[in-house]
């Protein structure tokens, strides 16, 4: 109902590669029988019997081809803000510039950072808000803002915000185990205090199911009589259900 | 040969532990409401969170927006209503009003009357409902009977399992008449409403954890082992 703005969902990259490739080895995964690397199904074109019909080299294109392809391109060689590379390409890349050769990724990469990197892209320095814009976490008051320690987007900032957050989890965690582990504890005291046959009657486990009314806790309270009003504005926007 | 046989009996009976006089046994009932809404975040798990998202944005791949337009179009019978959302801290939080169970909503409430009590005689004290043990079949319907002579009816409650979750001894104070009794809590949760008409006692109000350990000064280290938060 709410829409999520674009920007703030993440997209599976396309870069799955088609034949799968054995880290070590280079070849197909797998070997066969005899030795031989495995042959996954090929889906084989045939090459040169027939041309194909929009040649986007030789014929003039109409616009919507072009559109289409100019589409296709984009897709397929899609930018990131910021490239990634390990340290042993990154490296790699320092020294191939250094002879001169510059690959498609550098250039983009120089580009983008010409345009003013990755603030311009859309990755800003300061604090992004998480949801949507009238419903975020800050204005709901589900955080204290003063509280936010103050950090950079770097890689040593990020590992310092890290440990603290798994400190943080960890310790409720474990409170909560200990608390749990003592309710146990109080229940089992209890069941052994009992006189015999209510011991008996106690032990016996319910099975009968959980009521389905029982809410779920959620990020705002409900607002009375507006279930009412969503029914009224489904029904209206299905159309008229009878005409007789 | 009788008397040794009397004596053999009775030897028996005490060294296992049989009193002489039944215990009374009281079942009372811990009704809680369980919380609206979502507990408030940690600052450093909201730094974290924000700050991975804005890491992982920055190798993300921009795709075209014609391209994004086709998967996200919106469906048919879609239909737009002003959204205001309510507002997490209600009027009941700011008056303090602890007969309402709008209060702290993400906390859990737990109800307490004031009346007079099984252990303290004649005095009206504050304490969960409760009911002396005679002759039902389990101790879970004794609380439900209970419960039942408080609120009315049961159908807006559930009690969670046939056990007790905890119980107490309360030793008998010095009187002519030994009160000593066992005092068994039965756990059951609030379903579905948001008012009570609460009966059978002067004054009951619905507290947080903290303010039910202001109410039981002495059995607070035991309350607070038996209920979390």
């Amino acid at each position: 109902m709410f829409r999520i703005g674009r920007t703030q969902q993440p997209l599976q990259s396309l870069t799955h590669q088609f034949l799968q490739r054995c880290s070590v080895s280079g070849t197909a995964k797998g070997k066969g029988k005899d030795g031989q690397a495995k042959k996954r199904s090929k889906v084989i074109t045939k090459k040169g019997k027939k041309s194909d019909p929009e040649d986007p080299s030789s014929k003039p294109l109409s616009r919507q081809d072009s559109e289409k392809y100019r589409l296709y391109d984009q897709c397929i060689n899609a930018p990131t803000p910021v490239r990634y590379l390990k340290p042993k390409d990154r490296a790699r890349e320092a020294e191939r510039e250094k002879l001169g050769l510059l690959s498609k990724g550098r250039i983009r990469e120089k580009e983008i950072f010409k345009k003013g990197g990755r603030q311009a892209m859309g990755v800003p320095d300061e604090p992004m808000i998480i949801g949507t814009p009238g419903l975020d976490l800050i204005t709901l008051g589900l955080v204290d803002v003063d509280k936010i320690p103050k950090y950079e987007l770097t890689e040593e900032d990020g590992k310092k915000l890290a440990k603290e957050y798994s400190r943080v989890l960890m310790r409720k965690h474990r409170a909560r185990q200990a608390a749990e582990s003592n309710l146990l504890r109080c229940k089992k005291e209890a069941i052994e205090a009992l006189p015999e046959n209510l011991k008996k009657a106690a032990l016996v486990p319910d099975l009968t199911p959980f009521p389905a009314e029982r809410f779920m806790a959620t990020l705002t309270p409900p607002i009375e009589g507006y279930i009412n009003k969503i029914k009224e504005a489904a029904k209206r926007s299905s159309g008229m259900e009878k005409i007789r | 040969m009788r008397r040794s046989l009397t004596l053999l009996a009775q030897s028996l009976v005490t060294k296992r532990g049989f009193c002489t006089k039944p215990e009374k046994i009281v079942a009372s009932v811990l009704f809680e409401r369980l919380p609206v809404v979502v507990p408030k975040i940690d600052p450093v798990v909201y730094a974290f969170q924000e700050f991975s998202f804005r890491w992982r944005q920055q190798y993300r791949r921009r795709y075209p927006d014609e391209f994004l337009d086709k998967s996200s179009s919106s469906g048919k019978g879609d239909y737009h209503i002003e959204y205001e959302p309510a507002p997490r801290i209600t009027e009941a939080d700011k008056t303090n009003d602890k007969k309402s169970l709008q209060r702290a909503l993400d906390r859990r409430l737990y109800l307490l009357l004031y009346g007079n009590a099984y252990g303290s005689s004649r005095k009206p004290v504050w304490h969960f409902p409760e009911k002396v043990y005679d002759t039902e079949e389990t101790l879970r319907k004794c609380a439900e009977s209970a419960l039942q002579s408080v609120l009315g009816e049961l159908s807006h409650t559930y009690f969670v399992g046939n056990a007790p979750m905890g119980h107490m001894v309360i030793q008998p104070t010095d009187n002519a008449q030994d009160s000593g009794y066992k005092q068994f809590f039965f756990k059951s949760q609030v379903i579905a409403t948001n008012k009570f008409k609460i009966g059978k006692c002067e004054d009951f109000v619905w507290v947080t954890k903290d303010e039910l350990l202001d109410y039981f000064p002495e059995q607070a280290e035991y309350l607070n082992k038996m209920i979390i938060s």
